[in-house]
C-alpha cells in the first residue's frame, strides 16, 4: 500500500504536464526504449542483475509499461539510493538526454504521507454528475471541460475507475431507459415515429461521444486494463440495445416504419433516404441489422415482387416486361449504394432476380421468344440474355433458341412450294442468327454450337431435296449472266453457302447436282468466271478431301487440254487440207468417269458436220493412240448466220435444233414424221427440240440454245437415281468389307459399324434391305442356330 | 386308263417276283421279310409310275392319293413327300419312294394309309418341323436357280403348313402380303423369318418385336401393319 501512495506523489508532482504527456511523450519514450535495448545489450557483460530486471521487461511490453519505466525512472531514483549504486546503464540512458548533473539531484521523502480529502470521491463525482446531466439535459454546465477531465483522471489515479465506471453506466442508462420509454406511444405516424427515432438516436449519439470525451482517461485506464467492461461509446450502444429490446413496440414501430418507407419508394413515392440512412446505420451500430431489419426486409422484398412479378408477367409484354427487371434489379442497387449495408445487396440482388425472373423463365420465354426472335429485336435479346445469365437459366434459354430454329427452319425446309426460295432464304436465316449471336448472346460458345446443331438437324430433315438445291443455287450464283454482283461480293456468297453445304449429310447428292450444273456450265461456256469455279472447287476441297474433288477438277483439266488440242488440230495438216469451207468447230474431249454419264442419243448429222468429227478423230487418234472417241451430240451446241426478211441474224442453238433449222434450207414446209425420219432424233428429245424453237416467245432467237442450260426432269431423276444407285453400291461394299474381316457378326454390331463407315444419312430399313439382298446372292446367311447372327460367307 | 390298267395289273402280279428271292437259301429270315418288303415297295412304286419316265408324276400321285382317300392338296402327302426326301415338286422317283416307304414301314396302301397319322406326329415335332417348313419351300422351287416363291404360292403354302399352328399369325400374314406392294415374291429368308417370328413373337399384342433386331424387312412392314390396323 506504501508504494501506490509513493508512486501518486511523484506523478502529482509532474502533472502539470502530464494532461498532454500522456500522448505527447508516446514518441521520446519509444526512443528511449530502443536506446534502452542497445545501451543494455552493449554493455550486457558488466550489466548488474538490477539493471536486467528493468530493462528487459520493458523492451517486451507495450507502451503502457514504457510509461510506467519512465515514471520508474524517477521513481527508483529515491530506491537507487537505498539500495546499490546506480548502475551503469543507466548512467549511460542519462547520457542520451542532455546532460543532467545526475548525482546532484537528491529528493527527499515527505515524512507525512499525502491524504486524500475527506469527500474527495463523492465531490468529483457530484461535478462529474451534474455535467453528465446537464449533458443529457443539453444543458451548459458550469464546470469547464477541463475540469472535469481532471477530475475524471484524479479518480482514475485514485483507483476509482471502477466506481466511477459503474456511476457514469447508471446514469447513462437511466436516461436511455427514459428516452427510450418516452418513445412508446408516440405518433402514429411511421415517419414522424421515425424522426423521432432518429432524432434521439442522434442526440444519444453526440452526448455519448461528449460524455466519452470527459471520461477520455476512463477510457483508457480502467477499460483498457479490465478485462470484460465496454467502453463507454460500446456501453451506451449496449445500453440501448437493452432498451430498446425491452421496449418492443419501438423496435417494432421503426422497423415497420423502415419497410413501408422502402415499400413506398417502390412504388415511386420520394422518401427521405437520409432518415432511412441514418436509421439504419443505427441499426448495424447497435449489431442488430441483420436480425431486426434485414430479415423481414428480404421477406418483405420477396413478398413485393413475387406480387409484382406476377401482375406484370400478365400485363405487359415480354421486352417491357424485361425493361422493368432490368430497372428494378438497378433500383435495388442502388439502395444498397444509397441506405442499405453493403451486406445486404447480394440477398437483395438474389431475392429480386428470383423472384422477378427466376420464377418466370419459362413464362417468358414462352410468351416472348418468338416474337423477339421474328423481329430481330437485338436489344431486347440482349437484355434477356444477360438477364438469363444472373440466375443462371442461358440452358433453358439456349434451348428455346434450338427449337426455335428448328420450328422457324423447318417452315423454310419442309414447304415444297418454297423450294425456289429455300436456300436465299436459309441464308437469311442463317445471316439473321448470327447477328443475334453476336449481339444478343455475347458470341456465347454453347449457343454458337446450338445454332450448327439445330442447323443441321434441319436440314436434314428432307433427304436430298436441300442438297440439291444448294447446288441449283450456286449454279445460279457461278453462271454467266449474273450482271451487277462483284467478284467479292460472289466470294462471299460462296462462303456463306459453304455454311450450308457443310451441314449436308447427304454431300454425295451435292456433288451430283453441281457436277451436273459445272458441266453444263463448262461445256456450254457459261461459267460467271473461272476464277470463281476455281475458288469454289478449292472450298469445296479444303472442307471434303481432294476424294470429293478429284473428278471436278478432272473436268476443269479436261477443258484446257481441249483448248491445246483445238489449236493443235487448228495447225495441223489434216485440218489445212481436208476441212470443209464455211463452218468453224471446236471439240471438247471429255474424260468418262470425270464427267456425268450422258444417254447416247442418236442424231443424224448435217454431211460437213459428219466430215468434220471424221477428220477431228483420225487427227485426235494419231496424237492419242489406243483411244476411243464417242460423240455426245446432245451436248453440242452451234452458231448459225441466218438471212431473215428483216436482216442476218446470227443464232446460238443447240445441235439438235441446228439439225432441224438445217432441213429447212432446202424445204418450206416439213410434218414431224418427215422432221424425225431425217434426223432420226429420238421422239420426245425432238419435241422438245421443236417446242423450243416455235413455241418461245420470241421465235428462233439469240437465246434459243437456254434449252441445253435448263434442267430435264429425266435430268434431275436420273441425277438422283445415279446417287442412290451408288448408295447401295457402297453399303454393299461396306457390309461385304465389314463381314470379310468379321466374319461371324450380329445384326446389331453390323448395323452400328455401317452407320460409323457410311458417310452419307441412311435408314436401319434400307440397310436391311441390302443385307438381306446379300444374302440371297449369297455373299452372308443368316446362322442356322442364330437367325440374328450374320456368316461371311467366302 | 392306262395307268390303271398297269397298276392293277401290278397288284395282281405281286406275287410273282417271290420265285427270284426265294432262290437265295442262305439269306436269313429277316433280311428275306426285307427283301420281300422291298419288292413289294417297288412294285407299288411301278404300280404308280409312269412307264416312260419311270417316276411318280403328278397324275401318279393324284392316284395314290385317291387309293388313301386322302386330298393331294393335304398336308400329308407334303409330309410323305418329306420323309421321301423327294427333290422334285410333283414326281417320286423310285429311290426316294424307297426311302419314305421303308422307313414308315410300309409296303401296301393300306399299310401307307395307316402309316400317316403316325407321320403327323413325327413331323410335328419341334425338331423335325423346322425341317419340314423349311422343306416345304424347297419342295416347291421348281425351276432351275429358283430362290423364291410368288406371293400366292407362298399363301398357299402358309396355309398348309403353317395354318393348323399359328392360325391367327397366318391369316394376318397372308391378309398382308396380298394387299402390300413392296414384295412380288418371297425368299427363304423370308420364310424362315416368319416361323421364327410365329414360335418367337407374342400375339396378337406383338410386344416382344424389336424392329432393330435382324427381323427380315417384310416382317418390320408387315409388324407396322399390324399396329396401324390395330389403332
Amino acid at each position: 500500500m506504501s508504494l501506490p501512495t509513493k508512486r501518486s506523489a511523484t506523478t502529482t508532482a509532474t502533472t502539470s504536464s502530464s494532461s498532454t504527456s500522456a500522448t505527447a511523450n508516446f514518441p521520446p519514450m519509444k526512443k528511449a526504449k530502443s536506446q534502452a535495448v542497445s545501451a543494455c545489450s552493449s554493455l550486457d557483460p558488466s550489466c548488474n542483475k538490477n539493471g536486467l530486471h528493468h530493462f528487459i521487461p520493458s523492451t517486451a511490453a507495450d507502451n503502457d509499461v514504457v510509461f510506467d519505466s519512465s515514471s520508474m525512472t524517477l521513481d527508483d531514483d529515491p530506491k537507487l539510493d537505498d539500495r546499490s549504486p546506480p548502475p551503469a546503464a543507466n548512467l549511460s540512458r542519462k547520457k542520451a538526454t542532455p546532460p543532467q548533473p545526475a548525482k546532484k539531484l537528491v529528493i527527499k521523502l515527505v515524512k507525512a504521507k499525502p491524504t486524500l480529502p475527506a469527500h474527495f470521491e463523492v465531490d468529483t463525482w457530484a461535478k462529474l454528475q451534474s455535467a453528465i446531466k446537464a449533458i443529457f439535459l443539453k444543458q451548459p454546465d458550469s464546470c469547464d471541460l477541463e475540469k472535469l477531465y481532471q477530475a475524471v483522471n484524479d479518480l482514475c489515479l485514485h483507483k476509482m475507475g471502477g466506481n466511477l465506471y459503474q456511476r457514469i453506466e447508471k446514469e447513462c442508462e437511466a436516461h436511455i431507459s427514459s428516452v427510450l420509454q418516452s418513445l412508446v406511444g408516440q405518433s402514429p405516424d411511421l415517419v414522424v415515429f421515425l424522426s423521432l427515432v432518429e432524432r434521439c438516436w442522434q442526440d444519444l449519439c453526440d452526448q455519448m461521444l461528449m460524455i466519452r470525451g470527459i471520461a477520455l482517461y476512463l477510457d483508457r485506464t480502467y477499460v483498457k486494463q479490465t478485462p470484460n467492461v465496454r467502453s463507454l461509446w460500446d456501453m451506451g450502444l449496449h445500453l440501448f440495445r437493452k432498451h430498446l429490446a425491452l421496449s418492443p413496440e419501438v423496435e417494432h414501430k421503426t422497423v415497420t416504419g423502415l419497410l413501408r418507407m422502402i415499400e413506398r419508394e417502390r412504388l415511386g413515392e420520394s422518401v427521405d433516404r437520409t432518415l432511412l440512412n441514418h436509421l439504419l446505420k443505427m441499426f448495424t451500430a447497435l449489431g442488430i441489422y441483420a436480425e431486426s431489419f434485414e430479415r423481414p426486409f428480404l421477406d418483405c422484398t420477396s413478398e413485393f415482387y413475387a406480387a409484382e412479378g406476377m401482375k406484370y408477367m400478365q400485363q405487359s409484354d415480354v421486352p417491357d416486361y424485361l425493361k422493368h427487371v432490368e430497372m428494378r434489379l438497378h433500383e435495388e442497387h442502388e439502395r444498397c449504394l444509397l441506405y442499405l449495408d453493403a451486406s445486404t445487396r447480394k440477398p437483395l440482388i438474389a431475392t429480386a432476380e428470383r423472384q422477378l425472373l427466376e420464377r418466370h423463365i419459362s413464362a417468358i420465354l414462352d410468351k416472348g421468344f418468338m416474337m423477339l426472335m421474328d423481329g430481330h429485336r437485338t436489344e431486347d435479346l440482349k437484355r434477356m440474355y444477360s438477364l438469363f445469365l444472373r440466375v443462371n437459366a442461358l440452358e433453358s434459354l439456349r434451348q428455346a433458341l434450338s427449337s426455335y430454329i428448328r420450328r422457324a427452319g423447318q417452315g423454310i425446309i419442309m414447304d415444297e412450294e418454297k423450294d425456289k426460295d429455300m436456300v436465299s432464304s436459309l441464308l437469311e436465316f442463317k445471316a439473321s442468327l448470327d447477328t443475334i449471336w453476336e449481339e444478343s448472346f455475347s458470341k456465347n460458345e454453347a449457343f454458337c454450337n446450338t445454332i450448327k446443331d439445330a442447323f443441321e438437324h434441319l436440314i436434314n430433315l428432307r433427304q436430298n431435296r436441300p442438297a440439291e438445291l444448294i447446288a441449283k443455287f450456286l449454279d445460279e450464283k457461278l453462271r454467266a449472266g449474273n450482271k451487277g454482283t462483284s467478284e467479292e461480293e460472289l466470294e462471299g456468297t460462296l462462303d456463306k453457302v459453304l455454311v450450308l453445304f457443310r451441314f449436308i449429310q447427304g454431300k454425295d447428292v451435292f456433288e451430283a447436282f453441281y457436277k451436273k450444273d459445272l458441266a453444263k456450265r463448262l461445256l456450254l461456256g457459261k461459267s460467271a468466271s473461272i476464277d470463281a469455279e476455281k475458288s469454289m472447287i478449292s472450298k469445296l476441297k479444303t472442307e471434303c478431301g481432294s476424294q470429293f474433288t478429284n473428278k471436278l477438277e478432272g473436268m476443269f483439266k479436261d477443258i484446257e487440254l481441249s483448248k491445246e488440242i483445238n489449236e493443235s488440230f487448228k495447225q495441223s495438216s489434216q485440218a489445212r487440207t481436208k476441212l470443209p469451207s464455211g463452218i468453224e468447230m471446236s471439240v471438247h474431249v471429255l474424260t468418262t468417269g470425270y464427267w456425268p454419264t450422258y444417254p447416247p442419243m442418236d442424231v443424224r448429222l448435217p454431211h460437213e458436220l459428219n466430215v468434220y468429227q471424221d477428220i477431228f478423230k483420225e487427227f485426235y487418234l494419231s496424237k492419242y493412240s489406243g483411244r476411243r472417241l464417242m460423240w455426245q451430240n446432245s451436248l453440242g451446241h452451234c452458231v448459225l448466220k441466218a438471212e431473215f426478211l428483216k436482216g442476218k441474224k446470227e443464232l446460238a442453238v443447240s445441235l439438235f435444233q441446228t439439225v432441224v433449222l438445217m432441213l429447212f434450207n432446202d424445204a418450206q414446209k416439213l410434218s414431224f414424221q418427215d422432221i424425225k425420219d431425217a434426223t432420226s432424233i429420238e421422239d420426245k428429245e425432238l419435241r422438245r427440240t421443236l417446242q423450243s424453237l416455235a413455241c418461245g416467245k420470241v421465235r428462233v432467237l439469240q437465246k434459243v440454245n437456254a434449252i441445253q442450260m435448263k434442267e430435264t426432269v429425266e435430268e434431275n431423276t436420273s441425277t438422283t437415281e445415279r446417287v442412290f444407285q451408288d448408295r447401295q453400291y457402297q453399303v454393299d461394299a461396306a457390309i461385304v468389307r465389314i463381314m470379310k474381316t468379321r466374319k461371324v457378326l450380329s445384326h446389331t454390331l453390323l448395323i452400328t459399324e455401317l452407320f460409323q463407315q457410311l458417310k452419307f444419312p441412311i435408314k436401319p430399313a434400307d440397310l436391311k434391305k441390302r443385307i438381306e439382298s446379300l444374302i440371297d446372292r449369297e455373299y452372308l446367311e443368316r446362322d442356322k442356330s442364330n437367325p440374328q447372327i450374320y456368316n461371311y460367307l467366302a | 386308263m392306262r395307268r390303271s390298267a398297269a397298276r392293277k395289273s401290278g397288284q395282281s402280279n405281286s406275287i410273282a417276283p417271290i420265285t427270284s428271292s426265294a432262290a437265295d437259301l442262305f439269306r436269313s429270315a429277316s433280311s428275306k421279310a426285307s427283301s420281300k418288303e422291298m419288292e413289294r415297295i417297288d412294285n407299288l412304286f411301278y404300280s404308280y409310275a409312269n412307264i416312260s419316265s419311270g417316276l411318280i408324276d403328278p397324275e401318279g400321285i393324284e392316284n395314290l392319293c385317291s387309293d388313301m382317300e386322302v386330298d393331294h392338296t393335304d398336308v400329308r402327302i407334303l409330309m410323305l413327300a418329306w420323309k421321301m426326301k423327294a427333290e422334285k415338286q410333283g414326281y417320286f422317283t423310285l429311290e426316294e419312294w424307297r426311302r419314305g416307304l421303308k422307313a414308315l414301314r410300309a409296303d401296301t396302301v393300306n399299310k401307307l394309309k395307316k402309316a400317316l397319322p403316325e407321320l403327323e406326329k413325327e413331323v410335328k415335332r419341334p425338331s423335325n418341323f423346322v425341317d419340314f417348313y423349311a422343306y416345304s419351300f424347297r419342295y416347291c422351287l421348281t425351276e432351275e436357280k429358283q430362290k423364291s416363291i410368288d406371293i400366292e404360292s407362298i399363301c398357299q403354302l402358309l396355309d398348309l403348313v403353317l395354318g393348323s399352328h399359328f392360325r391367327a399369325q397366318v391369316d394376318y400374314f397372308i391378309e398382308y402380303l396380298k394387299i402390300q406392294n413392296d414384295y412380288k415374291v418371297i425368299n427363304m429368308d423370308q420364310w424362315m423369318g416368319f416361323y421364327h417370328f410365329c414360335t418367337e413373337i407374342s400375339f396378337s399384342d406383338l410386344s416382344n418385336y424389336d424392329p432393330e433386331l435382324a427381323w427380315p424387312l417384310i416382317l418390320d412392314n408387315f409388324v407396322e401393319w399390324m399396329q396401324e390396323k390395330r389403332t
